[in-house]
């Protein structure tokens, strides 16, 4: 065989040997095809040893082969092979047709190198690529390996004298590793409430007696109680809100497979806190638990972070708290970022406004998943102040395109942030906000505002 | 004339609430109005969420509509009617397939009547939409009575809705804009408007971008 076909092949592609060996000489000048549109050709099933074996002989690793085939330099030549779509194969015409030319063959055979360093190029460039990104990545997954063995070997084992050290504080920052999250969010938030595993079950247990005793809504029964005064049925508002929470992600709805575990959170709750019950925003915050945690461990973590200060303010619906919570807020608001707390002044553009979706949900409805999440670290560390600064490191963020809008597109950018925010820059605004006011922390501020409503923010006095 | 622009085109901004039960679609409404969109995927609205509808309300007229999307759940009652002030125009949703979404409606149009007033001291116009009427389960025929409940609650007028099918949206704005713009003739609007008119130049860079969703 003087002339074996130029086929520029990847290295999945098996048949090129046989196609070689079996086909009869007449049918040797080359066409074109694309190697995507290039249905299985003829032959016989080929056993997987037989593959394996031309395989080897192909790639040279066993037998002779042939190391003078001008497709092995074609081959050496390429550091990265085509991909499969781009590939393209010189090929033969098929055999009830004559043969071209030697000078068209010649000249196709030209072209069609073109055509394959042209790809070559496009594609190293795109493989260097590549390989940064996974080479990224993996550094990536290496220091959330060595910072999860850090975690497991290092500090949780010794947690109550590690958690307040300075380098923990420091790896704290980073973002806590998916596999110790949850345990670190679990003894960071505690159990003041001391909540026990057998108390979920009773609580459950009584949520599903409720269940079970509350006829299924139809139309008539429904039109006939709705007048009640019955503080919301807590049990319909749940099933209502369960569907519509991380939605995308379609593992809480109905048939999906944290849809029960989620109910019966909420639904615990409300027999352990009947006198706050469901309140929209409760969803969010124990599906990122659950997320995290077995059911029971969710279960006391959502009471007691529920349990904090600023949490039972907003979910009691507490007003004049919470307007004491947001003119604590401006305080620093003003103090960080002026030119645009006189912006937002002007427009009109109150905290309550983007404030309430950002803290009920704990950030976990405006921010990417993982991004809340990292915030939820440092919300257990530093508590309620972490939420406020949180909002205003987005506020830093997004500063500059702020000051160009009106209050309608502000008041829709903060409500519907940006879907990819960078959670290194994010944060880095974050900690560029300072919580401290004329020498007073975050939590002399709040207190000072709670003793003197009047000094609260005039902008919220309605 | 204060509003219109070199073109004589007059400019009107318009706050307008969409309020109801918890769950009756008024997002869904929103988004199928401003966006032309439908998604079983909508998250539960906490406190309040914005959109924008630019109308070209006919040759010489152009009209922001302001649209106030507010959580549904009782217990924000108090934190989020702060929302209501200056608004010109609402929609109050109920969901055809809940009883207790209608039962509602009267509580909501009361409470909007008692946070809200026009200058002249009338309450706004208001339109009841009927939303989900695609899974209406019977074909019942009550269109007397609801009009009569609507003259009863002070209702301009009512629409089965579905944000779903597309069905009835669109006209149910514009009976509400048409309102809205009755009632605005012959109101001043003179300092806000002239404001206004600034505002919107400055932001129009912005406004393609935040169309998209």
């Amino acid at each position: 065989m003087a002339t074996p076909s130029l086929l520029l092949y990847i290295d999945r592609s098996l048949f090129a040997r046989r196609v070689k060996d079996s086909r009869p000489v007449e049918q040797r000048d080359p066409g074109w095809k694309l190697f995507g549109k290039v249905p299985p050709r003829e032959g016989p099933i080929k056993d997987p040893k037989r593959i394996q074996k031309e395989y080897e002989t192909k790639s040279g690793r066993a037998g002779p082969g042939n190391p003078t085939s001008p497709r092995h330099s074609v081959r050496k030549n390429l550091d990265f092979e085509p991909l499969s779509t781009t590939a393209l194969i010189l090929e033969d015409r098929p055999a009830n047709l004559p043969a071209k030319p030697a000078e068209e063959a010649q000249k196709h055979r030209q072209q069609y190198e073109e055509m394959v360093a042209q790809a070559k190029k496009r594609e190293l460039k795109e493989a260097q690529k590549r390989k940064k990104q996974l080479e990224d990545r993996c550094k990536l997954e290496e220091s959330i390996g060595t910072a999860a063995q850090i975690w497991n070997q290092e500090i949780l084992p010794n947690w109550s004298t590690t958690c307040t050290s300075r380098r923990v504080r420091d790896l704290w920052w980073q973002g806590i590793p998916p596999s110790v999250r949850g345990k670190v969010w679990s003894l960071a938030v505690g159990n003041e409430l001391n909540i026990t595993h057998e108390l979920y079950s009773i609580c459950l247990a009584r949520a599903k007696e409720k269940w079970s005793t509350t006829p299924a809504p139809s139309l008539e029964t429904e039109a006939e109680d709705a007048g009640s005064s019955n503080r919301e049925s807590s049990l319909e508002l749940i099933k209502l809100d369960i569907s519509r929470t991380f939605p995308q992600l379609c593992i809480f709805q109905q048939g999906g497979p944290y849809h029960d575990v989620l109910h019966s959170i909420l639904g615990a709750y409300t027999c352990y806190r009947p006198d706050v019950g469901y309140v929209q925003g409760m969803s969010f915050i124990a599906a990122v638990l659950i997320l995290n945690l077995d059911t029971a461990d969710a279960f006391i973590a959502f009471a007691n972070l529920l349990n904090k200060p600023c949490q039972m303010a907003f979910f009691r619906v507490d007003h004049s708290l919470m307007l004491t919570y947001f003119a604590a807020f401006e305080v620093f608001f003003e103090e960080n970022l002026p030119k645009l707390f006189a912006h937002f002044q002007k427009n009109n553009l109150t905290p309550d406004i983007y404030l309430i979706d950002w803290i009920f949900t704990l950030y976990s409805k405006s921010l990417p998943l993982d991004l809340a999440c990292r915030v939820w670290d440092v919300f257990c560390r530093d508590n309620e102040e972490f939420l406020f600064r949180t909002g205003l490191g987005l506020l830093r963020l997004y500063q500059d395109v702020l000051t160009t809008m009106d209050f309608i597109h502000m008041a829709q950018f903060l409500t519907r942030l940006p879907e990819l925010i960078p959670a290194e820059q994010l944060f880095q605004h974050i900690a560029a906000i300072h919580m401290t006011s004329r020498n007073r922390k975050w939590a002399q501020v709040l207190q000072a505002l709670q003793k003197d409503p009047e000094r609260g923010s005039p902008v919220l006095k309605r | 004339m204060a509003g219109g622009s070199v073109f004589e085109c007059k400019e009107y901004l318009f706050k307008v609430l969409v309020i109801g039960e918890l769950g009756v679609g008024k997002t869904s409404i929103i988004k199928r109005y401003v966006h032309q969109l439908f998604s079983q995927h909508y998250r539960a609205t906490i406190g309040v969420d914005f959109a924008l509808k630019v109308i070209n309300w006919d040759s010489k007229t152009l009209v922001r509509l302001q649209l106030w999307d507010i959580a549904g759940q009782e217990r924000f009652g108090n934190m989020t009617r702060v929302y209501y002030k200056e608004a010109v125009g609402a929609f109050v949703v109920f969901d055809v397939t809940r009883g207790s979404t209608f039962e509602a409606v009267s509580k909501w149009k009361h409470d909007l009547d008692s946070k809200v007033k026009l200058a002249n001291g009338n309450p706004i116009p208001s339109v009841l939409l009927a939303n989900k009427c695609d899974q209406k389960k019977e074909s019942s025929n009550n269109t007397a009575l609801m009009d009569n409940f609507c003259k009863e609650t002070g209702f301009l007028g009512w629409f089965e809705t579905s944000a779903k099918d597309n069905i009835n949206v669109d006209e149910a704005a514009r009976f509400l804009v048409e309102n809205i713009l009755a009632n605005d003739k012959g109101l001043p609007y003179e300092e806000s408007n002239g404001d206004r008119i600034k505002l919107d130049q400055e932001t129009v860079a912005a406004e393609s971008k935040s169309g998209c969703c």
